[in-house]
């Protein structure tokens, strides 16, 4: 079993700790979203009257926040799809302390995390696409 | 050869599902629906249901295919297939198609009353109930029984006193919770005539069991009637007992607490009594309203309603008592 070289090694486990990192972009982008979503509601309905005119704004808002949350979750799922390279051996079981299967598991389930998360961002922008209003 | 045979199995069934849809009616039941917006509830129930039957029968049916009629190893993308198909792709649409059309319908369940408005504040443990004119007058007041007038819709505006309580009337619509110091609203537009019973379903302190309500849908034309006279003051002692048994109420100091209008009481602690005779039930929804029924309530309220703030009066004589009883009661 051949050893990598120190440089190559640190240089691995650079990229490991970024996908670590990046394994919670998803639900971090689902988080925000339901936050403004939620907070620019309670906005809308407490301080400015909830009218047809300000819910039309927050309607548009809540749109443009899901397009550009729903744009990066499928980035961040787009990366991870790479990173865990289900296509090259078909393989979904990581469970050697090898550095491919470190490397494939975080990208496995940052995947996972981007496909609850998308859905989790469709679920709360529907509300506003039903045109419910602050009652 | 039949004789001695017992009943078949599709004539047990039968039995079995007439008497478990009985269960479904009643005066307390989300599944006997008289207001609008529970029959659209009703519906969802019965289409979710029907959708889990089917669910439960297609998962089963699978399983049994899998381990009895054709037990042999699945190729793994079948399997994956299943695995992503039925355990992800499939439960998201699914949810998402139920979750956009209970939001659909949203709207429409919230959509404002349009003529009566009612407020009721939730106290511990009973119904503050003020049916307030269109022309911005003095309030009817009321208690512990509801009435509607049937096929128009009424604005509920809901609060509470002390601590949260949930107004809830299965036969005609959802939940809606009451907070202090926060407005809550629902709409209620029944569309049978019928007497219906109201829950607290918040727990709200040791006698939330005991928090309910009498709901009497009328025509229009005999609420009118009725508001008319809810609105107007006490009846006279019909006789000398009655007449005994407002002294005792005055004397008691009843008064300070209740209100029975056209009297010098005007307390607003507890429930307005001005024609507490006429409501079907005593104590929110605990007692029938009887004479005898009264005379319990009074000598044992606090063990009748545990935790409640209004005193006992055993220590009145037994005639006293009755004659006190007698008055409430007679007061239609």
């Amino acid at each position: 079993m051949s050893r990598l070289h120190p440089d190559e090694e640190r240089r691995s486990f650079a990229e490991e700790a970024d996908s670590l990192w990046r394994i919670a972009f998803g639900p971090l982008i689902w988080s925000a979203h339901f936050l403004l979503c939620y907070v620019g509601a309670a906005l809308v309905c407490a301080r400015l009257g909830g009218t047809e005119a300000t819910l039309a704004w927050l309607r548009l808002g809540i749109g443009g926040v899901t397009v550009l949350a729903l744009a990066g979750i499928a980035w961040v799922g787009w990366q991870a799809w790479r990173q865990w390279d289900f296509l090259d051996d078909y393989d979904h079981v990581h469970d050697r302390a090898v550095a491919e299967d470190r490397h494939e598991f975080l990208g496995h389930a940052s995947f996972l995390l981007a496909v609850i998360s998308f859905v989790g961002v469709v679920y709360v922008a529907l509300p506003a696409a039903f045109g419910v209003g602050c009652q | 050869m039949t004789e001695g045979r017992p009943p078949r199995c599709s004539s047990m069934a039968a039995v079995g599902a007439t008497a478990i849809l009985a269960g479904c009616a009643g005066q307390q039941s989300a599944l006997d629906p008289a207001g609008r917006e529970a029959l659209v509830l009703a519906d969802l129930f019965w289409v979710l249901l029907c959708g889990a039957i089917v669910l439960w029968l297609l998962v089963n049916a699978l399983f049994l295919y899998v381990t009895r009629i054709n037990p042999r190893p699945l190729s793994r993308r079948l399997a994956e297939t299943l695995i992503i198909g039925g355990g992800v792709v499939f439960p998201t649409v699914l949810l998402g198609i139920l979750l956009g059309y209970a939001l659909s319908i949203m709207p429409e369940q919230r959509a404002a009353g349009t003529g009566l408005t009612v407020r009721i504040t939730g106290e511990q443990w009973w119904w503050r109930i003020e049916y307030l004119p269109e022309d911005g007058g003095a309030p009817v007041v009321s208690a512990n029984e509801l009435r509607l007038p049937k096929g128009q819709r009424t604005e509920i505006e809901l609060a509470a006193a002390r601590v949260i309580h949930s107004f809830w009337i299965p036969n005609l619509a959802g939940k809606m919770d009451m907070i202090p110091g926060r407005a809550t609203r629902m709409a209620l537009e029944p569309t049978r005539t019928g007497t219906f019973r109201g829950q607290c379903a918040e727990f709200c302190g040791m006698s939330h069991a005991l928090m309910a309500f009498q709901v009497v849908v009328q025509e229009p034309a005999d609420f009118a009637v009725w508001l008319a006279r809810e609105g107007g003051p006490a009846v006279r002692p019909a006789d000398d007992r009655a007449a005994r048994g407002q002294d005792v109420f005055m004397a008691e100091g009843c008064a300070a607490c209740h209100a029975i209008r056209g009297t010098p009481a005007k307390g607003t602690v507890g429930p307005d009594l001005t024609h507490v005779g006429g409501r079907a039930t005593l104590a929110a929804g605990t007692l029938p309203n009887t004479e005898q029924a009264f005379a319990e309530w009074l000598a044992e309220t606090d063990q009748i309603k545990p935790g409640v703030t209004m005193p006992t009066y055993h220590h009145l004589d037994p005639t006293a008592l009755a004659d006190l009883a007698h008055y409430l009661n007679g007061l239609h």
